[in-house]
């Protein structure tokens, strides 16, 4: 039995919430009613807790494109980029995308966790490379490090020097150096200061991976991230992200004006191991792109809709986490606590996501609204009444209490 | 007796690190060399890459997520610290 032995405290802490209501970690959502609604347990439900940031889930000329292609090339790819899974839709996907972001190449992996997970392990070799993340990355970012193989130091989360320091002590004996950096983090909605950190990778002789996943699509004039809103687009050496949030679909992808970046379909064993994404996947993702490239306004919506809520909640005097992003975490002293605050809400009608450590960037935990352009007035309401409540009901999740 | 190592509880460096991990320490646990950090503080892997992002600013050196996965007690954290001191110092 020693084999399961070590998942018995897990274990006990998640049948323990789901008898002390409803478990945030086991929701179905039952029947799904539109971008932004769903039922949960038999009950109409505002779903803010989606990255379904640019509401493209039902986009008619995505949910076409996808019906054709299943239509046309059938259900499945039945094997890997590598092989026989690239079809004409995934190469034309990634000259989209290149476009999209004004950059020369572009790699499309099956998955965002994929694609970090790909290209860290895929770029570096055990022997003689390091990196250097962000002590905040996402899990797959520390994954693709480990499995890497690489030696990889941790800095402080958006603090330049802390990295400046670290590349200053490293030993010359590192041929590669990889920095990696997220555009919005997705538990606080905190962005990178990504132009300091591009003068301090490149003073140092390091290239610079940045993970725009939840940031692709809403940051920057064109939508092409939190590099174009601080102006370095053309200075970032690879530039990864997903289809699952702004796309809404599934599947992954890492640009570059590097050519060497082509290597990584050869160099990747995420990329030569697994199934490509489905063609209908693959077409949605691509009306979808095509949809938020000539549809400014949806980003404008999205903002309207972020700052309006952001608004509404410090108002309310809950402490935030960060200034207005479409993502809005309400920061709570404990887990017991977000967890009644979580469920609270839930029989409020709204469904947001909960986080609690280690998985969170502090020691606290949170709730997290994921914000949609898809909101509809009625929406917004809905959340901003639900949130008055609980702050009502949760003295600690104000700002007042913290202090 | 525990194992001693080449470093004993009265040096420097497991004194500061024991300092850093004091307001971690809720169950009050004695802070000696061969405690599980994990298992015996009670405390998840990421604060203890914290309390080693600590360390390294304290001593100007770094120390890879690589080494601090493969110690387990406290002991070994404070011998690694120590043997990365001495290459990069």
């Amino acid at each position: 039995m020693s084999l399961f032995e070590k998942f018995e405290k897990t274990a006990a802490l998640y049948n323990g919430l789901s008898e002390m209501g409803k478990n945030p970690f086991a929701v179905v959502m039952e029947e799904v009613l539109g971008p932004t609604r769903a039922l949960i347990k038999g009950r109409e439900t505002v779903l803010a807790g989606t990255h379904n940031y640019l509401g493209q889930t039902f986009e008619p000329k995505a949910i076409a494109a996808a019906k054709r292609a299943l239509d046309e090339e059938g259900t499945g790819t039945t094997g890997s980029r590598f092989a026989n899974g690239t079809f004409a839709g995934h190469k034309s996907l990634e000259r989209a995308l290149a476009d999209f972001l004004g950059m020369k190449y572009c790699v499309v992996f099956s998955t965002g966790f994929v694609a970090n997970l790909g290209a860290i392990a895929g770029l570096l070799d055990p022997a003689e490379d390091v990196v250097l993340i962000d002590a905040d990355c996402h899990a797959c970012i520390y994954d693709g490090c480990q499995l890497s193989g690489a030696e990889t130091i941790r800095f402080r989360h958006n603090d330049p020097e802390s990295l400046d320091k670290r590349l200053g002590r490293l030993d010359p004996k590192y041929k590669g150096k990889l920095v990696c950096i997220e555009g919005m983090y997705s538990m606080y909605g905190d962005i990178a200061p990504v132009k300091e950190f591009v003068e301090v990778a490149h003073r140092h002789g390091a290239y610079l991976l940045v993970d725009e996943a939840h940031s692709f699509g809403v940051y920057g004039e064109k939508g092409r991230g939190v590099a174009e809103a601080e102006g370095v687009m053309d200075k970032i050496d690879f530039y990864s992200g997903t289809f699952s949030k702004a796309l809404a679909a599934i599947g992954g992808f890492v640009a570059s004006n590097h050519p060497q970046a082509e290597y990584l379909r050869f160099s990747s064993r995420p990329y030569k191991f697994t199934a490509s994404p489905s063609p209908a996947t693959i077409a949605s993702a691509h009306a979808a792109l095509d949809n938020i490239a000539a549809t400014p306004a949806l980003r404008a919506k999205l903002w309207d809709n972020a700052n309006r809520l952001h608004a509404a909640l410090t108002q309310y005097g809950l402490r935030l986490a960060a200034p207005p992003a479409p993502v809005i975490s309400v920061l709570l002293p404990t887990k017991e606590e977000a967890f009644a605050a979580w469920n609270f809400l839930i029989d409020q009608g709204v469904y947001v996501n909960m986080a609690i450590p280690p998985g969170t960037p502090g020691k606290e935990s949170l709730l997290r609204l994921a914000v949609s352009s898809a909101h509809t007035n009625d929406d917004i309401d809905r959340l901003v009444a639900a949130y008055g409540a609980m702050a009502e009901a949760f003295p600690s999740a104000r700002v007042a209490y913290a202090s | 007796m525990a194992d001693q190592g080449i470093h004993g509880e009265d040096d420097l460096v497991f004194r500061r690190v024991c300092a850093l991990l004091d307001p971690l320490n809720h169950k009050g646990v004695r802070l000696t060399r061969d405690i599980d950090l994990v298992a015996d503080l009670e405390i998840d892997s990421v604060s203890v890459l914290d309390v080693v992002m600590d360390v390294e600013d304290a001593y100007d050196i770094s120390i890879p997520v690589n080494t601090i996965s493969e110690t387990k007690t406290l002991g070994e954290l404070v011998d690694a610290i120590h043997a990365i001191k001495k290459s990069q110092g």
